[in-house]
This record gives structure tokens, sequence and C-alpha cells, in this order.
């Protein structure tokens, strides 16, 4: 008696921070009054640092003038966890789902953002899994690989998880990722043996774990939207 | 530490209590407890309307889909409060939830020990760990919310969904 499951793909490319901010909070509220049916954005973003709802500023360990040299932006976000890094060659997904549509709590959806990123890593023979108590994200060994932030409104899913497939790790040098201090950070490139195919290949095999831990049978692909379109 | 340790043997006190209360409830599939004399949101509030005063905080389901919490963001006293609509946070394992109000009023306290403990919200949901109390605008709010059996109904519908 299983309904079938949707899910509608976005693949928007290099997308910078506040313009795919935007866009969640338009879709969340589109999803809340179910105009739209299960959203998942597929993307990249410019060098940027973005901190968590808690505001944890002590673990940037550089100042507003120097990120600007280094051409990367600063973002708080209403997202749960602690600093983070996105920028290019980082795979991002951002999942806007009803979570009270599939009953399931927060910490089943982490669990599940989780195993995700497990499954992409185990493609490329690379064994990766979650962290100790109090480390989410994923890791191989104790280098981090991939790291989870997420919002719940009303059920309604934003933010979500960031893979690194070959991103440029020194920008990581400048904060204690995810608050966690003497732990490495690392991608996908630097920990497989395998050659990397292109990376748009890598982002469609993240968006099938994902469909595959969260039971979508149909997958709806949509390429070139105009995501500033209601602006 | 000792207040943690004591605020979890506190709810386990508690919840053997209600079940011996209420069996038919804690054999629910939901193995959450749910107790008597609230009323339940079905974004899984609870409301404890005492006199004046309404007690607001999350339920046992909640906290237990919610994993362990480690920030809770509550409004100012005075502040208002809308049914349905979101009044404050939690995060628990890197995900911030929104918290809604299942009445409307203004906001006489916030359980001001949630910012040194806010583990409170999974040890002991429906004592130690309430998130507001309210001076309701319209009581009559509370007939829309469940009682305590078509709230434990609702949880397992949601289970079986999962």
């Amino acid at each position: 008696m299983k309904v079938p499951r949707s899910l509608q793909i976005w693949r928007l490319g290099i997308v910078n921070y506040s313009d795919a901010l935007k866009l969640q909070e338009k879709l969340v509220s589109d999803r809340k009054i179910h105009k739209i049916s299960d959203t998942l954005l597929s993307l990249q973003h410019p060098p940027t640092y973005t901190l968590g709802k808690r505001r944890t500023d002590h673990n940037l360990l550089i100042s507003e003038a120097e990120l600007k040299k280094l051409g990367a932006e600063l973002h708080y976000t209403q997202r749960g966890g602690d600093i983070t890094f996105h920028g290019p060659h980082q795979a991002i997904l951002y999942p806007i789902i009803s979570l009270r549509d599939i009953g399931l709590g927060a910490r089943n959806y982490v669990e599940k953002l989780e195993s995700t990123m497990i499954e992409i890593a185990s493609l490329y023979g690379v064994k990766a899994c979650p962290g100790q108590k109090g480390e989410t994200g994923i890791w191989v060994g104790d280098r981090k690989i991939g790291a989870i932030g997420v919002r719940i409104q009303y059920g309604i899913t934003s933010h979500g998880l960031a893979f690194n497939i070959d991103p440029d790790l020194n920008y990581f040098k400048h904060i204690v990722p995810c608050g966690i201090a003497d732990k490495d950070v690392t991608s996908l490139r630097r920990e497989t043996g395998i050659p990397l195919p292109a990376e748009d290949v890598i982002h469609e095999q993240l968006v099938s774990c994902f469909a595959r831990q969260f039971g979508y049978d149909s997958l709806i692909w949509k390429d070139n939207v105009s995501i500033l379109s209601d602006n | 530490m000792a207040l943690r340790m004591w605020a979890s043997s506190t709810a386990n006190a508690l919840r053997i209590s209600c079940a011996s209360k209420t069996p038919a409830f804690a054999l629910s599939r939901c193995f959450s407890s749910v107790l008597d004399g609230l009323k339940y949101a079905s974004s899984h509030e609870w409301v404890k309307h005492e006199g004046s005063v309404a007690t607001v905080g999350i339920t046992d389901h909640a906290q237990d889909h919610l994993g362990e919490v480690v920030f809770v963001e509550l409004p100012e006293t005075g502040a208002s409060v809308k049914q349905g609509g979101g009044f404050g946070v939690v995060e628990s394992v890197k995900a911030t939830s929104d918290v809604n109000s299942p009445i409307s009023g203004e906001v006489i306290e916030v359980n001001t020990k949630l910012t040194e403990t806010p583990g409170l919200v999974n040890s002991s949901p429906y004592e130690e760990g309430w998130l507001i109390k309210v001076k309701p605008s319209s009581p009559s709010d509370l007939e829309s919310l469940m009682d305590p059996q078509a709230y434990t109904k609702f949880c397992e519908e949601e289970n079986a969904a999962h």
C-alpha cells in the first residue's frame, strides 16, 4: 500500500549563498501550502563560510577583512550545527521535504543524510562513517569528508548536506570545522584510489543515493531553472 | 551533571508512574508517554491549562524524534504567541526545529533553566522541560487540540507511515 513518491531535483550549478537561501525560503513556504512536492536542490557555492543558529564566531579564526581578501563571504544562518565552509568542488544538497508526510523526526532525518554520504563514498571505495557522539557529519577515520546542518520549520526541511568532492582544503584552515578542534578535513579526491568522473556525474550519484535513502520512486530532473524569476 | 542525573531520574519515576496510571497509552506502539489532562497539537506540542495560565512544552514523542537537545531559544516575557505560529527553536543533532504554540496569548514566563540545561527537554518533557507559560487570549483555542487518546492514535499513525 505504499504511495509512490516523487522528488523534483533542481540542478543549479554554482549559486551564491544569499540566492540559494532566498530560493529555499520560497520553496519552504510553497511546500508548506502543498504548492510544490518534495524538492531537492543540487548545487555548489562560491567560497562561503556559514555559521549556525548558535553563532559560534569563536570558531572562525580570521577577521572579516581577511575573509574578504580570500574572496570568501560570511553568512549567519538559522540552521543547526557549527561553522562550516562551502566552495567550488563541494557538492551541496538542500532538500525541501515534508518530514511529517513521511513520519520522520529530526534525528532520523539527519541519520539518513549521513547514510547518503556514506553510500556515495562507498561507490569510490572509501569507507566513511558517522562521527562519534557530538561529532555529526561524515568521517573517514578522523578526517571529515561531509557536513550536515538543517533547519525544520512546520515539519519542512531546509539547508542540508555538503560533501567534499575536491574543494581547496586550505579554506578549512581558517575555521574549527563544526567546532571540533584537532580534526582534519578531507575530500573524496584525497581518499579514493579511483579516478573521479566529471563532477556532474558525482552530483547525480549523490542525488540517487539520497533518493534511495528516502524511498523516492520517481525523480523529476529540472535543469536551467531561473532561480531569481520571482525577484 | 548532578542536576541532569536528578532530572532524568525524576523523569524515569514520572514515566513509571504514568505508565501504571494509563497502561493503554504506555503500551502504544510509539513507546512514548502521553499524559492525561493535557491537550496536544499535531505539531507535537502539549499545553496544560490551569486557571489563567497555560504551560506549553514539546511531547515525549517529539523529544524522542528530535534526539538530544543541545540548545533552546525562547521568546522574551511579554511577547505574544499565536496558535500554530512558531515561538521558539530547539536544536538537536545539527538540526534546528521551530516550535509552534498550541494556543494564542501573551508569554508570562519562560523556562530559563533550559539555557543551561537544554537536555531537560529530553529527560522530562512534561515537567522540568516545559518551555513557556502563556496567558491565553482565546481559551477556545484548546477545543481545536487533541485529547490524549486522539494524540496517541495520531503518533501511532505517524509511526506507521514511517
